[in-house]
């Protein structure tokens, strides 16, 4: 049931880069989908994640949790984590939280992913 | 009362404070009737359970159980709501109700029965009855922690494993001085997730803090318990708020290898001034209320959540005017939903707590009617912790805490 609430899609738009566009509702239950997602996509050589929140409806604190946990782990190499389209009941809870700070915040995907490609 | 009475009184209190010296909880109620026994009194003790929606008989040796009572819709419950003593109506019944309190955190009440031939139209009665109630109820906190029958009474089911970790670390629900009462209120309290609170009261300090860690069950409790203690260290060695939340931070790092956060407010208020200093780590903001209007949300000092570094420094400053109410909360409160999506809102909060404190009720019970309106707000069971922390820089307020009789209590009494 939990399954349900969230699918998670992967797309490697470029070297390093994945985005991984979720959709749904993200909360303590269903944050598992999206953190296997990640770690096949870490796994896999790409460390720059691009979050794409589009069609995410909802996001509790265990959902910040996973943001803020992929921040860490990116940020101790040379990844990075950045979050796009974000909709007002996901971005009242991150601007809440003041996770603005430190999370990279978007508003396209495009946008998204031009800050996370690597130069040069 | 003649100085022969005053003197029984005396000797009862004497008792029980002498007999308790060995006493687990189940010795408490056959020991107080004991003492009471010679000023023709029989005493039954009511504690109201966790949920604060019944009271419930002490059970005692020999004495047929009693069935619970309402707190809303008896009278015994309107005497604890209140904090307010109060005769038994009807004739023939030499009764009174007293509230029981530890110090002004409210247990229960003692229901008193008097022989014919004691004088319970006495003013000075009354004010015994409250004075013994008030060492039984202080009794009632101390045999808590020595044995689990105080609690058994209490509870209506079985607690989990994170509420058991988490009401050992809270302090009493309601503590006043004679220029403050602060008063808290967690739900669900037999499985709370990661929400806490704390408050110290020292001199003209009153140290303030709520927080609310990531997570669900024992996994959040001990976020919570992480951080909790963290800021009591700190705070017991005279540091502010920032560095409060700092060593939190530094704790919740060190203690888990996930990311854990909690946000919270850690606050401290100057009882002589009115200054209020705090620290917000991504929190819903504290709401100040003033002549029961919401003066504006506190929405300053914000740094990150506990557990993330946050190298911002920016302790805000506020400067509260006498009779104020500060009003801190968890999103439990504002983000409970109806079936239908309707959130309960801090328009909501605001206007349910002006009503209740219009209405002249204590600080404690304000916050027992707005935590059961947002359970009840909700459409099944509550999907997060709801905690309520409500400060009042009122000496009137305060007094409305301490045991009193009610506006007929000791004059005309009904059953002469």
């Amino acid at each position: 049931m939990t399954q349900q609430m969230l699918t998670v899609t992967t797309r490697h738009v470029a070297a390093r880069v994945a985005v991984l566009a979720a959709a749904g509702e993200l909360d303590h239950d269903s944050r598992a989908v999206l953190a296997d997602a990640a770690e096949a996509a870490l796994h896999g050589g790409h460390d720059r994640l691009v979050i794409d929140l589009t069609e995410l409806g909802f996001c509790d604190s265990g959902g910040l949790a996973l943001f803020v946990d992929l921040h860490r782990r990116t940020t101790a190499g040379t990844g990075q984590v950045h979050l796009a389209g974000l909709q007002p009941p996901v971005a009242v809870v991150l601007h809440a939280a003041n996770l603005d700070r430190i999370l990279p915040l978007h508003p396209t995907v495009e946008e998204a992913v031009r800050a996370a490609t690597p130069t040069g | 009362m003649d100085e022969a009475q005053r003197l029984r009184w005396l000797d009862a209190l004497r008792e029980v404070l002498g007999g308790s010296s060995f006493w687990t909880p189940e010795d408490l109620a056959p020991g107080v009737n004991a003492a009471v026994a010679r000023l023709g009194l029989r005493t039954r003790i009511w504690l109201v359970d966790h949920e604060q929606i019944a009271l419930r008989a002490l059970s005692e040796p020999g004495r047929p159980p009693a069935e619970p009572l309402p707190v809303d819709g008896s009278l015994p419950g309107r005497v604890f709501a209140r904090v307010e003593s109060a005769p038994a109506g009807s004739e023939g019944r030499r009764r009174w109700w007293v509230p029981m309190v530890d110090s002004t955190d409210r247990i229960g009440v003692l229901e008193y029965g008097a022989a014919a031939g004691v004088d319970i139209g006495d003013p000075e009665f009354v004010r015994q009855c409250e004075l013994l109630a008030g060492l039984v109820g202080h009794l009632v906190a101390s045999l808590g922690e020595r044995g689990d029958g105080i609690d058994r009474a209490r509870r209506t089911r079985p607690m989990s494993p994170a509420s058991e970790l988490l009401w050992r670390l809270l302090p009493p629900l309601t503590s006043s001085t004679r220029r403050v009462a602060i008063s808290a209120i967690l739900q669900p309290c037999y499985e709370v997730g990661g929400d806490g609170f704390d408050y110290a009261l020292d001199g003209a300090t009153a140290s303030l803090l709520i927080l609310d860690a990531v997570g669900r069950g024992l996994r959040a409790g001990l976020a919570c318990a992480v951080a909790l203690a963290a800021i009591r260290a700190v705070r017991h060695a005279g540091g502010d708020v920032h560095h409060q939340a700092r060593a939190a931070d530094a704790a919740l790092v060190e203690q888990f290898t996930d990311t854990r956060f909690a946000t919270a407010v850690l606050a401290e208020l100057d009882l002589e001034t009115g200054r209020l200093r705090y620290v917000n780590a991504g929190h819903p903001a504290p709401l100040l209320l003033r002549h029961g209007k919401l003066v504006r949300e506190l929405g300053a000092g914000r740094r990150m959540p506990l557990g993330i570094e946050d190298p911002a420094v920016e302790v805000a400053e506020e400067v509260l005017e006498p009779e104020d109410r500060l009003l801190l909360y968890t999103d439990g409160v504002t983000e409970a939903r109806t079936a239908g999506g309707d959130r309960f809102g801090v328009a909501r909060l605001v206007d349910l707590t002006e009503q209740h404190e219009g209405a002249g009720l204590p600080a404690p019970e304000t916050l027992r009617r707005l935590a059961h309106a947002v359970v009840d707000h909700q459409a099944g069971p509550p999907v997060d912790d709801a905690t309520l922390m409500l400060v009042q820089w009122s000496t009137p307020a305060a007094l409305k805490t301490v045991p009193h009789a009610g506006p007929n209590g000791g004059e005309d009494h009904p059953a002469s």
